[in-house]
C-alpha cells in the first residue's frame, strides 16, 4: 500500500514539476473555443446551439494533446520496464497514472469550461449538467487515451487518435445529450447514470489491455 | 464428433496444413462463389420484380445488404481469432485478423457507398446521421485502426498482440456505439426510416437476395484463404516446408 502512495506522490510531483504537461491542454482549450465564434458566427443564437458539441469535441481533441503524457516518458528513461520488473500489480500503477493525468490535463479545461457561458452564450441552466457530464466523462477518455498512449509508445503515428476518437463516440454522444436535454428542459440524470455505467464497465477492461499492451514494448 | 472437432482446430493451427487444404479448396470457393454472384446478380437485376413503391432502384440491395452483413460477420470473427491469439497464442489466428482486416475494410467500404448511392434516388439525400449508418461509419474506423496499427510494430508478434488487444476493445465497445448512436439518433429525428423491412419483402426478391449474400459469404471465404496464404507465405518464406512446397529454391 505504502509502494502504491509513494508513486502517487510521485507522479503528482513529476506532472507538477513539469508546467507544459497541464497548460498546453489548457491554452488549446482557450484558443479554439475562442475561434468558434470568429470562424462560425457571432450570434448569440447560434452559438448558443452549437455549444455543448463544440465543448465537448474541444475536450476530446485537447485531451489527445496530453494522452501521451501518460506512459512516454517513462518509457524513453526505462522506468516502465523497472515497474515491469518489480513484480508489483501494474493495473494499478496504470490506474495511479490515469487518474494523475486526468487530475492535471482533465480537471483544468472543466474548470475553464465555465467561462462557455460568456464565450459561446451557454445558458446558465446547461452549465451544472455540463461540469457533471464532463466530470464523468473525462475518466473514460482518459482511459481510452492511457490504452492509445500504451499502444503507440515511442512511435509518432496517427494510430494513437485513429484508436481513441472513434472508441469515445459514446461518451461525446451521452455528453452533449445531457446538456441538449437540460437546456431543453427534459430530465438529463439518464445519462449521467450511462455515462458512470460506460466508466465502471471498461474501466477494469482497459486497465487490463494497458497493461498487456506495455507488456508488448518489452518482449 | 468433439474428439474430430477438437482434432481438426488443432490441425487449423498448422500452416503447412493450412496451406495444403486450402490450395484444394480454393478453385472450388473460387468457382462457386463467382458463379453465385453472377447468378444472383442476373436474377436480381433482370428477373425479379420491380418494387411497387421504389421502383428500379432497390435493385440496389443485391449488393448493399451482402456487404453490410458481411462486414459485421467479419469483424465479429475477427474478434474470436483475437481471443483466441491472446489466450492460446495460436499464430494462425494472426494470420487471419490481418488477412481479413483490409477484405472487411473494403466491404464496409462497398456498404456505405452503395446505402449513399441508394439513399439519393429514395431519401434525397446522400447521406443521413440514421442510427446504423453512423454504427457502420465507426466499424469501418475501427477497421482503419486495426489496418494501421499493423505496421507500427517491428515484430510480428507484437503486431499482432497489440491488434488483437484493439480488436476485442472495438468488440467491446461497438454495442455501447449502436447503443448510443440510437438513443442520440431519437432525439433529432424520429425514426422513420428503416432501411430493409425485410420481413415485407416477396419471396421472389428475396430468393435472389439470399443467393447473393450466399455468393458474397462464399467470396469473402476465397479471398480470405487468398490472401491467408499470401500472408503465410511471407512469414514463413525461409522455413523448409515452404520451400518443399513452393519450388522456389
Amino acid at each position: 500500500m505504502i509502494y502504491f502512495v509513494k508513486i502517487l506522490k510521485k507522479e503528482f510531483l513529476i506532472y507538477s514539476r513539469k508546467s507544459s504537461s497541464f497548460i498546453s491542454p489548457v491554452v488549446f482549450f482557450l484558443i479554439s473555443i475562442s475561434l468558434y465564434p470568429i470562424g462560425i458566427s457571432n450570434d448569440p443564437d447560434i452559438l448558443k446551439n452549437l455549444a455543448p458539441g463544440l465543448i465537448w469535441i474541444t475536450v476530446l481533441l485537447s485531451t489527445l494533446i496530453s494522452f501521451q503524457n501518460i506512459f512516454a516518458e517513462d518509457y524513453e528513461d526505462g522506468s516502465i520496464e523497472l515497474l515491469l520488473a518489480s513484480g508489483q500489480n501494474l493495473s494499478l500503477i496504470v490506474l495511479i497514472k490515469i487518474f494523475v493525468n486526468w487530475i492535471f490535463s482533465c480537471l483544468p479545461i472543466i474548470v475553464l469550461s465555465m467561462f462557455s457561458i460568456f464565450l459561446l452564450y451557454l445558458p446558465i441552466e446547461g452549465l451544472k449538467p455540463l461540469i457533471i457530464s464532463l466530470l464523468i466523462g473525462t475518466p473514460t477518455i482518459c482511459l481510452f487515451g492511457a490504452l492509445a498512449g500504451a499502444l503507440s509508445l515511442g512511435k509518432n503515428s496517427i494510430t494513437g487518435p485513429a484508436l481513441m476518437l472513434p472508441l469515445s463516440l459514446p461518451v461525446l454522444i451521452l455528453g452533449t445529450q445531457a446538456i441538449n436535454y437540460s437546456l431543453n428542459g427534459i430530465n438529463f440524470s439518464s445519462n449521467i447514470l450511462l455515462l458512470t455505467a460506460i466508466l465502471i464497465f471498461l474501466l477494469p477492461i482497459i486497465l487490463f489491455a494497458s497493461v498487456g499492451a506495455l507488456k508488448l514494448h518489452f518482449n | 464428433m468433439f474428439q474430430t472437432l477438437k482434432n481438426f482446430y488443432h490441425k487449423l493451427g498448422s500452416f503447412p496444413w493450412f496451406y495444403k487444404i486450402s490450395g484444394k479448396v480454393i478453385p472450388f470457393a473460387g468457382v462457386l462463389s463467382i458463379s453465385l454472384i453472377v447468378i444472383s446478380s442476373i436474377w436480381g437485376l433482370f428477373f425479379s420484380p420491380t418494387d411497387a413503391v421504389q421502383g428500379d432502384v432497390y435493385r440496389i440491395i443485391y449488393f448493399h445488404v451482402p456487404a453490410v452483413s458481411v462486414s459485421q460477420v467479419i469483424y465479429y470473427s475477427m474478434s474470436i481469432a483475437a481471443a483466441v491469439f491472446l489466450i492460446w497464442r495460436m499464430k494462425m489466428a494472426g494470420v487471419y485478423i490481418k488477412s481479413l482486416a483490409p477484405i472487411g475494410a473494403a466491404f464496409t467500404f462497398i456498404g456505405l457507398m452503395s446505402g449513399a448511392i441508394w439513399g439519393q434516388p429514395t431519401w434525397g439525400t446522400w447521406w443521413v446521421w440514421d442510427a446504423r449508418l453512423t454504427s457502420t461509419l465507426v466499424l469501418f474506423l475501427f477497421y482503419l485502426a486495426i489496418i494501421g496499427m499493423q505496421s507500427t510494430f517491428a515484430s510480428r508478434k507484437s503486431a499482432d498482440t497489440a491488434v488483437s488487444i484493439i480488436t476485442l476493445v472495438g468488440v467491446v465497445n461497438l454495442p455501447i456505439v449502436k447503443k448510443s448512436v440510437d438513443w442520440w439518433n431519437t432525439l433529432h429525428q424520429p425514426a422513420s426510416i428503416s432501411i430493409t423491412g425485410e420481413s415485407s419483402i416477396s419471396s421472389e426478391m428475396l430468393l435472389p437476395l439470399l443467393l447473393s449474400i450466399l455468393g458474397i459469404y462464399l467470396f469473402v471465404f476465397f479471398t480470405g484463404l487468398l490472401s491467408m496464404r499470401a500472408e503465410i507465405s511471407t512469414r514463413e518464406q525461409n522455413k523448409d516446408w515452404f520451400k518443399k512446397v513452393s519450388n522456389y529454391n
